[in-house]
């Protein structure tokens, strides 16, 4: 084999050790993870009278959402829920960069809690560098061992919560407790877990850097009055160590001292003073570290901050650019089109389905009848009345079914009816419109279209 | 110096590259996929088409749904991701002229 000295083939996936590093924005990270994680893991065990407040009850085809019970009807709402988040992902990239990688995203948030079970076993950054070298002792097996305890148990607990959002996790527990889980609620949960130790335990930044298909386009919203994590190369450099003592303006340095710091603690392993990366998830590690060291040197904070590509080249930033109207517009209208289409929601939903079997039938005294079945889904949660009626042809009635129909709450009634009308009138296709109206409340009523059909004239 | 220290950590093989990214985009697109098609369709409904007798739970389907389009969509972008990488290079093509 034909290959150069010194490089393997497969180059080797050198496990990167972050450094741990304290500051404002390490604290606003860890924030953000207790917060969001916080979240994830208390909802599934709120309730809301009487029900689990968030359940997306795949067994049952309904998605409870605090009072709001959805049907698969209502898939609309979701795709729009979609929809608003892709474009709210869109607006704060062109305004502030990775906001979302560094902050927000499930990888980077479960990653920086398996980074901390892994400092609170394995110690500090030189620690673990050193026990990973270190041959197999006592010691590496109790650390390495209880790392695995607990990186195994929360994503054991992890594959629970998430079960929990579709089965109801107090049962769950109480089925866990008698070891008598359902095959597929099992087999869903120890994906799940299985998932989040691999993704945040081994994987880590590589899925960032290879299989994050967002981290590929970010760039594409990127200008040059985006936010992003850089270095003040103007100001750092000629970068070079130093004595404290020494002014850095007669030594002919600039005030980056080579500490390196900020490259140990980046979880995705870059130097930030190469430019901006595609690898940079703006975690801002970085910049904790490097002002702890600017407070060291009596130097302004700031070699490494928050800026625009335009601040860095001395020009304007500007944030109302065409590019945030246009994105800020889109936003705009879709959450008040969702809005408004949930607010206006009627609980009924009506579904017409003509007989297939009989184009219709010719029956006593000169009149044509139509078979359909309607399917009333009642979305409320109580039992509702309803008055069923037709028109579009002259004379049409119902026959088949009583004045008022009851449904129950969140289910659904099939009604077989038959619509009747005189021969004289229903010649041809005619269109006709059904409607349920409920009885107990204002305004709550849908139609829906259907045919009549009668013979040829 | 510790950034050398890291020159190693900067890649996966190929081989590695491809097989995650190919698993993991299917498996998001299987998830949207999966998610669109079972709000327009119930499995109880469904399995009734195949075989009259077939009577499988709606967890069964959601969950045969899934790994079926996540093998299609893993099957798509793995053939893809194969002749892209496989393909001629034209430089090599131009040089035979």
């Amino acid at each position: 084999m034909n290959k150069p000295q010194g490089a393997s083939m497969y180059e080797s996936a050198t496990k990167i050790y972050p450094r741990e590093i304290s500051g404002r924005f390490d604290k606003l990270s860890s924030l953000a993870t207790i917060v969001l994680l916080g979240l994830f893991y208390s909802i599934p065990w709120l309730n809301w009278d009487e029900r689990q407040a968030v359940l997306f009850d795949l067994p049952a085809r309904k998605f409870h959402l605090l009072g709001l019970t959805l049907w698969p009807q209502d898939f609309p709402y979701l795709a729009m829920l979609l929809m608003i988040a892709a474009f709210a992902l869109f607006f704060f990239t062109a305004l502030a960069g990775r906001l979302f990688c560094g902050f927000a995203c499930p990888q980077t948030v479960w990653t920086e809690v398996f980074i901390w079970m892994e400092q609170w076993t394995e110690g500090k950054r030189s620690q673990r560098m050193k026990l990973d070298k270190a041959p197999w002792s006592w010691n590496k097996l109790r650390r390495k061992g209880s790392k695995q305890i607990l990186w195994i148990t929360f994503s054991m607990w992890t594959g629970f919560t998430f079960v929990g959002y579709f089965t109801p996790i107090r049962e769950l527990g109480a089925d866990l407790i008698a070891l008598n889980i359902g095959g597929w609620t099992l087999f869903w949960g120890l994906f799940y877990g299985f998932a989040t130790y691999g993704n945040a335990g081994y994987m880590r930044e590589q899925v960032c850097k290879y299989m994050c298909p967002y981290a590929r386009f970010q760039s594409a919203m990127f200008d040059k009055d985006t936010l992003i994590i850089s270095y003040d190369e103007e100001r750092g450099e000629p970068r070079g160590g130093r004595k404290r003592s020494v002014d850095p303006r007669e030594a002919g340095l600039g005030d980056c001292i080579d500490c390196q710091l900020c490259v140990q603690v980046c979880p995705t392993g870059i130097d930030i003073r190469e430019g901006l990366q595609y690898e940079c998830i703006a975690c801002a590690a970085c910049i904790d570290a490097c002002d702890s060291i600017m407070d060291k040197m009596d130097y302004p904070r700031g070699l490494v901050r928050y800026t625009t590509e335009n601040t860095l080249k001395t020009k304007q930033t500007r944030v109302l650019r065409p590019r945030m109207l246009v994105y800020a517009t889109l936003l705009l209208i879709l959450i008040i089109g969702l809005m408004t289409s949930m607010a206006t929601r009627t609980p009924i939903i009506l579904d017409v389905i003509r007989d297939r079997n009989t184009l219709y039938r010719e029956i006593p005294n000169n009149m044509i009848e139509n078979i359909y079945t309607l399917k009333i889904i009642n979305q409320d949660e109580r039992t509702r009345s309803f008055i069923l009626s037709v028109e579009g042809v002259d004379g049409i009635v119902l026959d088949g079914v009583g004045e008022t129909v009851d449904v129950d709450g969140s289910s659904v009634a099939s009604l077989p009816v038959r619509a009747r009308a005189s021969r004289d009138d229903a010649y041809g296709i005619n269109t006709i419109y059904f409607t349920v109206t409920a009885i107990d409340a204002e305004g709550v009523s849908v139609t829906e279209d259907s045919r009549f059909i009668g013979p040829t004239p | 110096m510790v950034s050398e220290e890291y020159r190693g950590a900067k890649q996966w093989s190929r081989d590695k590259q491809a097989v995650f990214t190919v698993v993991w985009i299917s498996f998001l697109t299987a998830a949207i996929g999966t998610m669109v098609f079972f709000a327009l369709f119930d499995p109880v409904d469904l399995s009734g088409i195949f075989d009259e007798d077939l009577e499988i739970g709606r967890d069964a389907g959601y969950a045969a749904g899934f790994f079926f389009f996540w093998t299609l969509c893993a099957l798509c972008s793995g053939v893809t991701a194969f002749l892209v990488r496989t393909a001629p290079k034209r430089d090599a093509k131009h040089r035979e002229q």
